[in-house]
């Protein structure tokens, strides 16, 4: 950790005036896009919202932009967790926030070799399968918990 | 300004100014309403650039769509008033809040106005939709912008 924090890179984003609330406002707006989609989608699959839009429809239709804007939250994650990783490495929140981006991670892997194998079967059905809603309230759950775990990292910071 | 400071002395905004914790357990609602306010907007506006749930015609999906606006913008308002109320004096004379109020009522009025219009017709992908749906993430990129900034300003 203190090899990376010695990094020119890092360094810079540490002691630009600019660079965190730059990197900062980038991972907020990307937030729109990837939390509010799936939030939305998570929606569709408790059934209740969207119902007449097919469940794959709004899966496919919403998956491509999740991607990109996982990858926009995750890059510029990165990037915020690089600028101070000695200190952040150290947040117990940050730890936790980790733990369960990979638990949602899994959510999804398990919902897809899952419920979602069959969705032919349930697809224009307004009431979704219990594996949807709870594949659906696991993730609604896991995002909430860490939207709250990404906000206190900056307010329960460890002591230089 | 004598609105402003007796709300900033109301036992409400004292009881989160003078917890340790209140203010950012606010955050989080504001934070997980601003992800679903911002995630609607966007789809509504991909959808007159004929991107995102393209198998819906305007109309029906931003009726779909409207309540959960409606609900997270809704959360956002009380959730942001009650930070506003928590620092009211030194929010007022913040310039970044400034500029995201002026940008939050110029967003309201154009999305219940010109942007409730265009979603409600059945123009298709009509270049004026599009120069809409731009103007309105446009809009609520500012008043985001705006928030992030009051923190470093």
């Amino acid at each position: 950790m203190q090899w990376l924090a010695n990094t020119p890179l890092s360094v810079s984003i540490r002691e630009s005036l600019w660079g965190y609330p730059i990197i900062e406002t980038v991972h907020v707006l990307g937030l729109c896009l990837f939390l509010g989609f799936t939030v939305m989608l998570d929606l569709r699959l408790l059934g209740v919202a969207m119902k007449s839009t097919p469940a794959s429809e709004v899966c496919g239709r919403l998956e491509p932009w999740m991607v990109g804007g996982f990858a926009v939250m995750l890059l510029s994650g990165a990037l915020l967790f690089y600028g101070d990783p000695a200190k952040f490495y150290g947040s117990i929140f940050m730890r936790v926030k980790f733990a369960m981006l990979i638990l949602a991670g899994l959510n999804v892997l398990i919902f897809k070799k899952g419920t979602y194998r069959k969705v032919r079967e349930w697809d224009l059905r307004g009431a979704t399968p219990a594996g949807a809603k709870i594949a659906a309230g696991l993730s609604l759950t896991l995002w909430i918990c860490i939207v709250a775990a990404g906000r206190a990292i900056a307010y329960f910071l460890p002591p230089d | 300004m004598s609105l402003v400071q007796w709300l900033g002395h109301t036992a409400i905004a004292q009881a989160i100014h003078n917890s340790s914790w209140l203010f950012p357990f606010i955050e989080i609602f504001h934070l997980l309403a601003l992800g679903l306010l911002g995630g609607t907007v966007i789809l509504v506006d991909l959808r007159f650039f004929g991107l995102g749930m393209n198998g819906k015609a305007l109309p029906e999906l931003s009726r779909d769509i409207w309540p959960w606006t409606m609900l997270s913008l809704t959360v956002m308002i009380v959730s942001g008033f009650l930070l506003f109320m928590s620092e009211a004096v030194k929010m007022y004379g913040n310039q970044a809040f400034q500029f995201k109020m002026l940008f939050l009522a110029l967003a309201l009025i154009f999305t219940f106005t010109v942007h409730r219009r265009f979603t409600g017709a059945e123009t298709g992908a009509s270049l004026s939709g599009k120069v809409v749906a731009l103007i309105s993430m446009a809009l609520w990129t500012c008043v985001g912008l705006g928030g992030r900034a009051i923190g470093f300003v």
